[in-house]
């Protein structure tokens, strides 16, 4: 605050000195917020200091939006210059903060603009009739009345709703009206806007003045007790029905908490055993559009937290090793002995089923107990903790997949238990396509078309990598040489070579 | 740099991971001479195979259909 009120004070004279040029006016202003000035302009200044006259509307008491602002202000530094600039921002841009200003309309609601309309109609307008039954109980008809009435000095202005008493008929077929609340007689020049109808409490929770103050303690006696319950939600303030907010807030933390067995770790977080109840809400988090609805102090307990504690931990476990064997199928190339580690698993994880039988769920120290270094090495993304939260999540199975595809397009594992990309597609596409000109076809290839080009890509370079680690070690090379690739396509050769010979023999008998 | 032919160091650690020995020094580019005569012929294969089938074009299915048989051709 003092750190904004120098800013003020170095500014103020720069934008004085371009007020009005008063010749006469030495004078300093006195108000509290123009104080800076006297730091200014000195006696001896060649530049005129400034009188500013009360009509200008730069009084302080022209409220928050009329508050001049500096032209040239440096941005605010401190988080309360910050907070203060930006709450008169919004108070300069909200039409109906100025209450000030009596007789105008502030702000244009549909009710204006069917008073208008009212007070247009009124005068060469009839009330409605409200239905035809009621017609011939009239003595005379309406319409003959009408060249009177409109001979007659001045009429009174009719009311534009519908006739009270007509509609409370016991024979009439209208149903009753929707609205009971308001008052049957009123004289036409009362403005009925607030009197005409109850309505219930509108206030935040975080304004009222009794919660604001912890309330008179006489009421919350039931409260402090640890059994006290609130059973009643509402309570009955004059014409105001307030929900009682602190038994709202516990309901829902007692709901969130009853299902979950961290329910302990949840108290202490939220500290509601040894608090006041109307700790809660104090005002400082309140926003005054979700009261009742949505308390601003709740604690959102996702759904995977807690769903897997109230199921069987076998069935956790089961169901995380079916995602394991998932995550394998999914991912193609995966080598058979991390296969066979996760039937390992799987036979210790069934091996410790009795003794989990007693409830109490231990399935991340279970995997902690045997995790051996593939295993280890297969979570290296996440945390085991992190995946049995995930195993409830009604994407878990979309996601995994999703992992797993990606996991096998970034970093494939061979059956030496290498790791290894895949194959580009785009030079797949290019000598595809090169290949399909020369055919004399057009050079057309769908996506999956190129997606399945790229996978029998994928099996032929991890087929000839095998054929070719076989050519080199019957060869007792270590590294593999252009003589093993061409044996390997001498194989061919003859492939070719026997079709074309069987060709030739069928062709020559 | 011109644009090579085709990413020589990718084929190179593909083929080293599934055979898990050295490479010398040109294989790669025999390697991937074979396998464009692969791509030769199993494009050729799924361009029979949608003509048979009575499709337009090369489609993803005739490439799946004609692949596991091409693959065992190119078998060594």
């Amino acid at each position: 605050m003092s750190e904004s009120a120098r800013k003020k004070q170095r500014l103020s004279p720069e934008r004085n000195m371009n007020g009005t040029p008063h010749a006469a006016a030495r004078i300093q202003p006195s108000t509290p917020f123009r104080r800076g000035t006297s730091a200014g302009p000195t006696p001896g200044d060649s530049k005129t200091p400034t009188f500013r006259t009360p009509g200008t509307g730069r009084t302080p008491r022209g409220g928050p939006a009329t508050r001049p602002i500096p032209a040239r202000r440096t941005a605010p530094t401190t988080p309360h210059a910050i907070r203060a600039l930006r709450e008169r921002a919004n108070a300069a841009r909200t039409p109906g903060n100025n209450r000030r200003r009596s007789g105008r309309v502030q702000r244009e609601t549909p009710r204006d603009i069917l008073r208008d309309l009212s007070r247009a109609l009124a005068r060469d307008n009839r009330p409605t009739e409200p239905s035809p039954q009621v017609l011939p109980r009239r003595v005379r008809h309406s319409a003959l009345d009408l060249p009177d009435v409109e001979d007659g000095p001045d009429m009174q202005a009719p009311r534009l709703s519908m006739p009270l008493d007509d509609m409370y008929d016991e024979d009439s077929f209208h149903d009753a009206p929707p609205r009971r609340s308001l008052l049957p007689e009123l004289p036409d020049d009362v403005d009925g806007g607030t009197v005409q109808s109850l309505e219930f409490g509108r206030r935040a929770i975080s304004e009222d003045p009794r919660f604001m103050f912890g309330g008179r303690q006489s009421e919350r006696f039931a409260d402090f007790s640890e059994l006290g319950a609130v059973d009643e939600e509402y309570e009955v303030d004059g014409t105001f029905i307030n929900r009682r907010a602190d038994g709202l807030l516990d309901q829902t933390i007692d709901d969130a908490l009853d299902e979950d067995d961290t329910t302990t770790q949840m108290r202490a977080l939220t500290g509601r055993r040894d608090g006041r109840p109307s700790d809660v809400d104090l005002g400082v988090f309140g926003e005054a559009d979700d009261d009742t609805d949505e308390p601003t102090f709740r604690f959102l307990i996702p759904e995977r937290i807690r769903a897997p504690v109230l199921e069987e931990p076998q069935e956790v476990e089961e169901e995380e090793r079916d995602w394991d064997d998932g995550a394998l199928d999914a991912e193609e190339g995966m080598p058979v002995l991390a296969e066979d580690d996760l039937d390992d698993e799987t036979a210790a994880l069934h091996g410790d089923e009795p003794t989990n039988v007693d409830g109490i769920v231990g399935w991340e120290s279970d995997h902690g107990s045997d995790d051996d270094a593939d295993l280890t090495a297969y979570r290296e993304e996440e945390s085991a903790l992190d995946r049995s939260l995930h195993t409830q999540s009604p994407e878990r199975s979309a996601a995994a997949k999703q992992q797993a595809g990606r996991k096998a397009k970034e970093l494939r594992i061979s059956q030496r238990g290498l790791e290894y990309p895949s194959f580009p597609a785009l030079p797949v596409k290019k000598l595809a396509l090169g290949f399909m000109k020369s055919q004399g076809s057009k050079g057309q290839l769908s996506k999956d078309a190129v997606a399945a080009l790229v996978k029998t890509t994928d099996d032929f370079f991890e087929q000839i990598g095998i054929d070719l680690a076989a050519y080199a070690q019957h060869g007792g090379r270590k590294m593999i040489d252009e003589s093993d690739v061409i044996a390997l396509m001498k194989r061919y050769v003859t492939f070719h070579l026997l079709y074309n010979c069987t060709f030739d023999i069928s062709a020559a008998d | 740099m011109a644009q090579t032919l085709y990413p020589r160091a990718t084929v190179k650690k593909i083929v080293k991971a599934h055979s898990n020995r050295a490479l010398s020094k040109n294989v790669d580019i025999l390697i991937y001479l074979n396998y464009a005569l692969f791509m030769q012929e199993l494009l050729n294969e799924a361009a029979i195979q949608s003509k048979q089938a009575g499709e337009r074009g090369v489609t993803a299915r005739s490439i799946r259909r004609v692949s596991e048989r091409t693959l065992r051709k190119y078998k060594g």
